[in-house]
C-alpha cells in the first residue's frame, strides 16, 4: 500500500514496477493502428454480431488518445484512471483496457455514462470499482485472473457479461441484473448451475469448458434461448422443459450415455438444434434414431440439418423396437410362468417321493413337522397322496398350501422338442396335434413323471410323434434294468438321455450296456451325450447275449407264445413250421420274418410289466391255482384210492384166486351133474 | 428205481417228498392259462415239455418267486440259470452293489423279494457296509447258500441268538456256566471279547436240528467239518464257511466249483457266434438276419441243427457241454 507515482505515458512506456504496485498503464498508442476488435470469445460466435451491434458497430481502434491519465488515488492501490476530455467525447461510452496487464480494476472517474468497458486479457482479480458506472450495459472481462463474482451489485442495466476464461467457482452475486441478456461464463471451474433463476431476459447462457457434471436448477430462465455446455462432465441433463424459449442446446463432449439421462428434452417443444457429439451416446448404435424419434421437434442434431428420411427411419426402428420389447416381456412372461409351474410339479413329485415329509393318512397331522425318517413311510403308497392334495392341514408349511391345484403339470412343444413335466402331462398325447407340429418332433423329454406311468402311454407316443428319435428321462424314478426292456416297442430311438437325477439305475455300472444290449436293434447312436461305439456294443453281446439265448431258445414253446402274446404268435408260428426244414431254406425265411417281427426275437421275452399290472396279474392267477390246486386233490385222492384198492387187491388177490379155483374145482367135480346144470342154466336164459 | 424204500413210503409223503403235486398244479395252472394256444398243438406236447423243462431247470425262467420258492429243485434250477446267464458278467470283472445284483435277479425273476439279495450280501460282507462292491463269485455262492436253506438259515440264526444269550435249548444242566461263550479259550484271532459261540456246542444245535427240520439242510457231515476247524465262530462267520465249502456246493449240485465258475464251453461258444454277428447289428437294423433269432436255423457248416425242445442237454452239475456241439463244430 505504498502512494504509488503515476504519471502518464505517451508512446511507449516502460513499466515502473515498484514492488508490483504502481501502475503504469500503457496507453494504446502504439506505432501502428491496430485495430482491436471487441472480439468476443470465439465460443459464442452467434449473439456477436447481433446483440453488440447497436453498441459497438465499428470496430473502434484501441486510439483512444494518448491521453489516459492514471494519477494517484486516495485509495492506496488502485491506479486511477482518467482520460483525455477528447477521448470522452469522442468514446464516450467505451472504454478499452486490453492487455493493460492490470492487475486491479482501476478506479475510472468521471465516466459515469460509461456503457462498455473491456478489460479483456488483463490479469485481474477481483471485479471491483466499477460500482459508480451505473449505465453500464456491456462488461467484458474475458481472460482474467477473477475467482470470485461480485462488485457488480450497482449494475442494474448490465446486459452483457462476459467472464470467460477466468478462475470462477461459483455462480453467484449475480442478484441485481435484471436485465442480463448474454452471461458468458466459460472456461471457467463452476460445478453447479445456481442463482440464475432471477435472469429472466437472460437470452444466452454459456457454460461451457467448466465443471458441471449435471444440469438442473434451470427455472425462472424464461428468455433463454440458447444454452452451451459444451466441454463438461455433464452425465444427466433435468429442467430442461422448463426452459420455453430454449431453441439451441449445445451438449457436446459430455459423459451422456443414454437418453434417460437428458429425457427432459423430449417435453421440450421450443428445441431445435442440439449436440451430443463427443458423447458416449453418440457411439450406440441406436442413438441417432432415439434421439430422432424422442425429439420430434429437432431440426439440427450435431450440426447437420435432419431430413425427412432419418426421421422416418428413426420411427420404423423405433418401432421395431418397441415390438421386440413387447415380445420379449411377453416371453419373460411365459418363462416365468413356465418355472411357477414346473416349481410346482417338482414339489409334487418330491411329496410323491416321500421326500418331504408327508403326513401319514389316519394318523397325528401334526408330527409332520419334525422331518421324519422316510423308510417309516411304505414306498409304494404312491397312489395315497394325491387324494391327500385337497385335505392338507396347518402341518404343513405354507408355501406347500400355496400350491396352486390346476396347474399340476405342463406341456411344452418348443420346434423340435416336446417336454412334458407330471404325470398330468401325459394325458396331452391324447389331444388332437397338428401333423406338422408332430412331424417336427425329434426330442420328447419326460420329467417328474413315474417310469410306470410313462410305459403305458408308449404306445400312444409312437403313434402321434412317429418321428420321435430321441428320450429324456429325469426324474422318473427309473431303479430296475428291467424297465428298459419297455422302450422295446417304440419304433426307433437313436438317442437316450437318462438324467442321473431321480433315476436311481444310472448308478448302475451295468445299464448302458444293458441298454444297448436290449435296444440293440435300434442301433443307437448315442447314450447321455456320449457316442456308442462298437467296442460298446461288443461289450453289451458279451455281456448279456447268453441271457438272451437262455431267454429264447431255453423256454419251452408255451412259455415263448404266452410271454409274446398275439403279435408274436403268428411269426413264432411261422418260425416253428420252418424248424423241420433244411438249414440253407431256413436262412432266408428267418430274414423274411425277422423283418416281420422288428427286432430280435431272442430278447423278445425280456419284457416289463409295471408292477402294478404284475401284481394283478399274480391276483388273477390266484383264483386258477386254487382251482388247480383243488383239481389236483381231488386227482390224487382218486388216484390214492386206486392205489389203495390196487394195493388191497394185491394182498387179497392170491386168496381169492385160491377160491376161485377151488370154487371152479368143486363145481366140475362131478362131470354129468356139471353138465346138467350148464343145459339147464343156457335154457333158464331163454 | 423200483427201490424198496421209495415203494414202502404212504403216498402222500411219496408225494410231497418229490414235490409232485406241486409240478402237477403247476402245470395244469398253466394249461388253463394258456388254453388257446396250447390246445393248438395238443396237451400231450404240452406235458412233455412241460416236464422236460423242468428236468432241464429252465421251468423257473421268468416265474413268479412263489413258484421258484416252492421246491429245492427250482431252487438249485434258478441258481443255476442266474449263474449261465450273469457268469459273463462276472467274467468281465465288474464287481457290482448289492442293488444291481438284485436287478440282475429281477431280470430273471421280475419279484424277487429284496431281502433275500441283501441278507445274501450281509454274508459277503459280514453285516458291514451295505453299499460295497461285491464279486460276481463272492455273491453267488452266498446268495446260493441263502437262497437254498434260507428256512434253515433261519433256524440257525434262532439257535444262534440263544446260544449268545446263553440259553443252550440242548443242555438239561441248567445252573452251571455251561454255555460255551464263558469259557475262557483261546480264540483263533478273536478279541479278548469273545465273539460268537462255541463250535462244537453249536454243532450239536445245528445236528438236532437237521435231524428234525422237513426243510432241506446241508449233509450233516459236510456241517461237521465246517465246525470242526475253528473252536469259535459268528454267525456270519459260519455262513461264509458254509458259502465256500466245495463240498456243500458240490451236494447242492446247482453250480460248478469255483474254480470253474468262469466256466461254461458250449454258452462261450453261443455267445462267440452271437458276436460274430454284431457288426451286422450296427449297420442296420434289418440287414441282421442270425443274430438273435431263434438258434433252430444255424450256419450251414455245423452239421446238426440245434432243436431246443428235442435236444438233450442235460443239466448236470459237473458237466455242462453238450457233447455234439461240441464235437462238430470245428473252428
Amino acid at each position: 500500500m505504498i502512494p504509488g507515482k503515476y504519471r502518464s505515458v505517451s508512446g511507449r512506456a516502460a513499466n515502473n514496477v515498484n514492488c508490483g504496485l504502481h501502475l503504469v498503464i500503457q496507453t494504446s498508442s502504439l506505432p501502428e493502428k491496430s485495430k482491436v476488435e471487441f472480439k468476443l470469445n470465439k465460443e459464442t460466435p452467434s449473439f456477436s454480431g447481433r446483440l453488440l451491434q447497436h453498441d459497438l458497430e465499428r470496430n473502434y481502434s484501441s486510439r483512444q488518445g494518448d491521453h489516459i491519465n492514471l494519477a494517484s488515488s486516495s485509495m492506496p492501490s488502485f491506479p486511477i484512471l482518467q482520460r483525455s476530455s477528447e477521448e470522452k467525447i469522442l468514446y464516450s461510452d467505451r472504454l478499452t483496457l486490453e492487455r493493460q496487464k492490470l492487475t486491479v480494476c482501476p478506479i475510472i472517474d468521471g465516466e459515469e455514462h460509461l456503457r462498455l468497458l473491456n478489460f479483456q486479457h488483463n490479469f485481474i482479480t477481483r471485479i471491483q470499482n466499477i460500482s459508480n458506472l451505473q449505465r453500464l450495459i456491456f462488461l467484458d472481462l474475458y481472460d482474467n485472473q477473477i475467482e470470485e463474482i461480485s462488485g457488480l451489485s450497482t449494475l442494474r442495466s448490465l446486459r452483457v457479461l462476459l467472464l470467460g476464461k477466468n478462475r470462477i467457482k461459483k455462480i453467484s452475486n449475480l442478484e441485481n441484473l435484471k436485465s442480463l441478456d448474454v452471461l458468458d461464463l466459460h472456461g471457467n471451474q463452476i460445478t453447479k448451475i445456481e442463482n440464475v433463476s432471477h435472469l429472466c431476459d437472460l437470452r444466452v447462457l454459456n457454460l461451457a469448458r467448466n465443471l458441471l457434471s449435471h444440469v438442473d436448477n434451470l427455472n425462472g430462465l424464461d428468455s433463454l434461448t440458447e444454452l452451451n455446455l459444451r466441454h463438461n462432465q455433464i452425465t444427466f441433463v433435468r429442467d430442461v422443459d422448463n426452459l420455453p424459449c430454449l431453441q439451441r442446446l449445445f451438449l457436446s463432449f459430455n459423459n451422456i450415455s443414454t437418453f434417460e439421462s437428458v429425457c427432459c428434452l423430449a417435453d421440450s417443444s421450443s428445441l431445435s438444434d442440439i449436440t451430443f457429439d463427443g458423447n458416449p451416446i453418440a457411439q450406440e448404435s441406436w442413438y441417432k434414431h432415439t434421439i430422432l424419434q424422442n425429439m420430434m421437434q429437432l431440426r439440427q442434431l450435431d450440426m447437420k440439418r435432419v431430413t425427412e428420411e432419418e426421421r422416418r427411419m428413426a420411427s420404423i426402428v423405433a418401432k421395431k423396437e418397441e415390438e421386440k420389447k413387447r415380445e420379449s416381456h411377453k416371453q419373460s412372461l411365459l418363462k416365468e410362468k413356465k418355472r411357477l409351474t414346473i416349481n410346482n410339479v417338482a414339489r409334487k413329485w418330491d411329496l410323491q417321493q416321500h421326500r418331504i415329509p408327508n403326513i401319514a393318512p389316519n394318523q397325528d397331522r401334526k408330527v409332520s413337522d419334525s422331518p421324519q425318517d422316510p423308510s417309516q413311510l411304505h414306498g409304494s403308497t404312491v397312489s395315497a397322496f394325491p387324494e391327500e392334495t385337497g385335505s392338507l392341514d396347518s402341518g404343513l408349511t405354507s408355501a406347500l398350501q400355496g400350491l396352486s391345484v390346476t396347474d399340476t403339470h405342463l406341456v411344452e412343444v418348443d420346434g423340435d422338442t416336446l417336454s412334458l413335466y407330471g404325470s398330468g402331462a401325459l394325458e396331452s398325447l391324447d389331444r388332437n396335434w397338428s401333423v406338422q407340429t408332430a412331424g417336427m418332433v425329434t426330442t420328447v423329454s419326460f420329467t417328474f413323471i413315474e417310469f410306470d406311468e410313462i410305459v403305458q402311454v408308449l404306445p400312444k407316443l409312437k403313434i402321434k410323434f412317429p418321428n420321435s428319435l430321441h428320450l429324456k428321462f429325469k426324474e422318473t424314478n427309473l431303479v430296475m434294468l428291467q424297465q428298459f426292456n419297455a422302450l422295446a416297442q417304440l419304433r426307433h430311438v437313436d438317442q437316450l438321455t437318462i438324467d442321473p437325477q431321480g433315476n436311481p439305475v444310472v448308478n448302475f455300472t451295468l445299464w448302458k450296456y444293458y441298454v444297448l444290449f436290449r435296444l440293440s436293434h435300434f442301433s443307437m447312436q448315442k447314450i447321455n451325450g456320449t457316442e456308442v461305439t462298437q467296442n460298446d456294443m461288443i461289450m453289451a453281446e458279451r455281456l448279456f447275449g447268453i441271457l438272451a439265448h437262455v431267454a429264447s431258445s431255453e423256454l419251452p414253446q408255451y412259455r415263448l407264445i404266452s410271454i409274446l402274446g398275439d403279435a408274436r404268435k403268428k411269426q413264432f408260428r411261422y418260425l416253428l413250421e420252418t424248424k423241420g426244414k433244411k438249414p440253407g431254406l431256413v436262412n432266408e425265411e428267418n430274414s423274411d420274418s425277422k423283418r416281420l417281427v422288428g427286432e430280435n426275437t431272442n430278447r423278445a421275452t425280456l419284457n416289463y410289466t409295471t408292477r402294478d399290472f404284475y401284481n394283478e396279474r399274480l391276483e388273477e392267477i390266484k383264483e386258477k391255482k386254487k382251482f388247480c390246486k383243488m383239481y389236483m386233490e381231488d386227482l390224487v385222492k382218486e388216484a390214492t384210492e386206486i392205489n389203495m384198492k390196487n394195493e388191497a387187491l394185491q394182498k387179497l388177490w392170491p386168496q381169492m384166486f385160491i377160491e376161485l379155483v377151488r370154487d371152479a374145482v368143486i363145481e366140475i367135480r362131478n362131470k354129468s351133474s356139471y353138465m346138467k346144470l350148464c343145459l339147464q342154466q343156457i335154457t333158464d336164459q331163454k | 428205481m423200483l427201490s424198496p424204500e421209495r415203494l414202502a413210503l404212504p403216498d402222500y409223503e411219496y408225494l410231497a417228498q418229490r414235490h409232485v403235486l406241486t409240478y402237477m398244479e403247476d402245470a395244469v395252472c398253466q394249461l388253463l392259462e394258456n388254453k388257446e394256444d396250447i390246445s393248438q398243438y395238443g396237451i400231450a406236447r404240452f406235458f412233455t415239455e412241460y416236464f422236460n423243462s423242468v428236468c432241464q431247470g429252465t421251468h423257473i425262467l421268468f416265474r413268479e418267486f412263489s413258484f421258484i420258492q416252492a421246491t429245492p429243485h427250482n431252487r438249485a434250477s434258478f441258481l443255476r440259470a442266474f449263474w449261465r446267464c450273469f457268469r459273463t458278467v462276472g467274467k468281465n470283472g465288474d464287481l457290482l452293489t448289492m442293488r444291481e445284483y438284485h436287478c440282475l435277479l429281477q431280470l430273471l425273476c421280475p419279484d424277487f423279494p429284496l431281502e433275500l439279495t441283501q441278507k445274501a450280501a450281509r454274508i459277503v460282507l459280514m453285516d458291514d457296509a451295505m453299499d460295497c462292491l461285491m464279486s460276481f463269485s463272492d455273491f453267488l455262492f452266498a446268495f446260493q447258500i441263502q437262497f437254498y436253506y434260507s428256512e434253515f438259515l433261519e433256524s440257525v440264526a434262532a439257535i444262534y441268538q440263544d446260544l449268545l444269550a446263553g440259553k443252550n435249548p440242548n443242555t438239561v444242566i441248567v445252573p452251571t456256566s455251561s454255555s460255551g461263550q464263558h469259557r475262557q479259550r483261546p480264540a483263533l484271532g478273536e478279541a479278548s471279547t469273545l465273539e460268537g459261540v462255541e463250535a462244537s456246542l453249536f454243532y450239536q444245535c445245528l445236528e438236532n436240528l437237521c435231524d428234525r427240520h422237513k426243510y432241506s439242510c446241508p449233509p450233516p457231515a459236510l456241517v461237521k467239518e465246517v465246525l470242526s476247524n475253528v473252536q469259535r465262530l459268528t454267525f456270519y462267520g459260519f455262513l461264509v464257511a458254509l458259502s465256500k465249502h466245495h463240498g456243500i456246493n458240490q451236494a447242492l449240485g446247482a453250480l460248478p466249483d469255483k474254480g470253474d465258475l468262469m466256466h461254461d464251453p458250449a454258452m462261450d461258444e453261443e455267445l462267440e457266434r452271437l458276436l460274430a454277428q454284431v457288426p451286422g447289428l450296427v449297420n442296420s437294423a434289418t440287414a441282421n438276419p442270425e443274430a438273435g433269432c431263434l438258434p433252430s436255423r444255424t450256419p450251414p457248416r455245423v452239421g446238426s441243427p440245434w432243436r431246443p425242445l428235442h435236444h438233450a442237454r442235460k443239466v448236470d452239475a459237473e458237466s455242462d457241454g453238450s457233447t455234439e456241439e461240441t464235437d462238430e463244430s470245428e473252428t
